[in-house]
């Protein structure tokens, strides 16, 4: 399925540097995100994790250095031509972004009409499809504004994901979401990247869902980030690793490192 | 010394590139304007928002403007024993200046500041760039309806503040102060020429509209994305709106006269 060498990554990250006014968020930051592959990006509030996605996105422009999706530079595209880029990208913002004067069902119904030309029949079946995916029954007629913390996450990862996106981009998706919901959404990215082949890029706090999940971590410190498997970053001997997952994380990974062994039939 | 004037050339310098970034932000919302899908709902949406819900204090203000001016008028025309002018008083002076402008003003604090406060809080909580990541153009799903919608309701406005006024000024001109009603409205009826005064009116609140449509939601697109900046946009945009309001009625008005 991957290409050629350089083509298995589908968003790449070169060179990159990004500093707001005199503050500097990222300093030469260099990445790979594979192609249908899970990515977790990790790092403490303030590390920039949120503006890493924005700029795949195309929403944040680097000062220098290059970021390009699917092969294309974004630098070289005009709002026009991002328009292309992005409708192959499915974002959860960190707040939801939901509009805030349409209900949530025409939120989500939203792209489909835009760039679709589905009945309204199918349009409707598509929503509600995707509005259970999320767990959430019933709130078609609600506006944004009316529900809580968690279920507006999960409504605004129903449209994300809503126009089946190549690549899913999601800031903080378990924030604010109670144990059994943390589960079905971890179980949904899985079952999207697993069966339905998508790119998925989480920037996350939650420590077990990530680590459960990620076909690759990624620390972000200091402007630069350490990427890596969950287990190779586990045998690193790298203390900065071992602070920031904290004791349960490295113990995990510990775990992770010992499973092929101890499962070899041989 | 050194700094003054460095300060001024700053500013003069960023007085010029906003202006370029407005003009460029003009001609995309021109632009959105010919571009599918026509956004007829959000038009009309846009429009209940700035006229209907304006209409109430624009009609209050009428009314009381049309109250004081027949009070003053009476007062004043009848020392020359012309009191049987005050519809040909009230009537040009509502139609040729105190429409266009108090309804400018008026709309300007109401619709204009909810506009740029609306289209900034949009802004701060992301959603302008929620849209484009489903590569959806803000300027043509949210600016562009609620700047057709501001342009078209000043002049629309406007008449009915005129028509408000005229009748508050017949409340007291003939009903308390006992003009005669058929004289009142016969002056009025001859002193009004159509091109001359309706039309100049309506085109002077035309171009109200314009300037506060570009004005209000140019505040909110480019506001900084937080409460502050939503808040100084809001309070930006009735200054900004209402100083070239004002300034483009003496513009007119001197350009017509000559
Ligand atoms: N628009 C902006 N203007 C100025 N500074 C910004 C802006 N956006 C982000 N920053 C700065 O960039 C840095 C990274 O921010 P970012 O939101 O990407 O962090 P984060 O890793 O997502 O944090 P969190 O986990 O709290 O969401 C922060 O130091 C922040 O102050
Ligand atoms: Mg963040």
């Amino acid at each position: 399925m991957a290409g050629p060498e350089g083509q298995s990554d589908h968003v790449v990250f070169e060179q990159v540097g990004l500093a707001f006014g005199r503050r500097p968020v990222f300093s030469g930051l260099n990445l790979a995100f594979p192609r249908q592959k899970i990515t977790v990006v990790m790092g403490e509030s303030g590390a920039g994790k949120s503006t890493l996605l924005r700029m795949i996105g195309g929403l944040q422009r680097p000062d220098r250095g290059e970021v390009r999706v699917a092969g294309e530079s974004l630098a070289d595209l005009d709002e026009t031509a991002l328009g292309r880029v992005r409708r192959r990208l499915g974002m959860l913002f960190q707040n939801g972004a939901l509009l805030d004067s349409m209900t949530v069902f025409e939120n989500i119904a939203l792209p489909l009409r835009e760039h679709t030309e589905q009945s309204e029949e199918e349009i409707r079946r598509m929503v509600h499809q995707r509005l259970r995916d999320v767990g959430l029954g019933d709130v078609d007629d609600l506006l944004p504004g009316e529900l809580s913390g968690g279920m507006l996450r999960r409504a605004a990862f129903a449209r994300s994901i809503v126009m089946a996106p190549e690549i899913l981009l999601c800031d903080e998706p378990f924030s604010g979401l109670d144990p059994p919901n943390v589960s079905r959404i971890e179980a949904l990215i899985v079952h999207l990247n697993r069966n339905l082949g998508l790119t998925v890029i989480v920037s996350s706090h939650h420590m077990a869902s990530s680590l459960r999940m990620a076909d690759q971590l990624c620390l972000m410190r200091a402007g630069a980030a350490i990427s890596g498997t969950p287990a190779g970053l586990a045998s690193s001997q790298d203390s900065t690793i071992a602070n920031f997952m904290g004791e349960d994380g490295v113990s995990y990974l510990a775990g992770l490192q010992d499973q092929p062994s101890a499962g070899d039939p041989s | 010394m050194k700094a003054v004037v460095g300060g001024l050339g700053r500013w003069v310098t960023e007085s010029i590139a906003g202006l370029g970034e407005m003009t460029i932000f003009a001609g995309r919302i021109v632009r959105a304007l010919w571009v599918p899908p026509a956004r007829g709902a959000l038009i009309r949406s846009a429009l209940f928002d700035s006229g209907v819900l304006s209409l109430a204090l624009v009609c209050a203000s009428g009314l009381t403007v049309g109250f004081v001016l027949g009070l003053q008028l009476y007062n004043t025309l009848s020392r020359f024993g012309a009191e049987e002018s005050l519809g040909t008083a009230v009537g040009l002076s509502l139609i040729r200046e105190l429409g266009p402008v108090l309804t400018g003003l008026l709309v300007a604090g109401r619709a204009g500041s909810a506009t740029t406060a609306e289209i900034g809080a949009m802004k701060a909580t992301e959603q302008l760039d929620g849209l484009r990541m489903m590569a959806i153009d803000p300027v043509h799903f949210v600016v562009m309806p609620r700047a057709v919608a501001l342009t078209l309701v000043m002049p629309l406005l406007s008449a009915v503040f005129v028509l408000c006024g005229i009748g508050g000024a017949y409340l007291i001109g003939v009903e308390l102060l006992g003009l005669d009603s058929g004289s009142y409205l016969a002056n009025l009826e001859n002193a009004i020429q159509f091109r001359e005064d309706v039309l100049q009116s309506l085109v002077k609140s035309l171009v109200f509209g314009l300037l506060l449509a570009w004005i209000a939601t140019w505040r909110g697109f480019s506001c900084a994305p937080h409460a502050a900046g939503v808040s100084r946009a809001t309070t930006s945009t009735v200054v900004t709106a209402s100083v070239c309001i004002l300034l483009a009625d003496y513009a007119l008005t001197a350009l017509w006269a000559v």
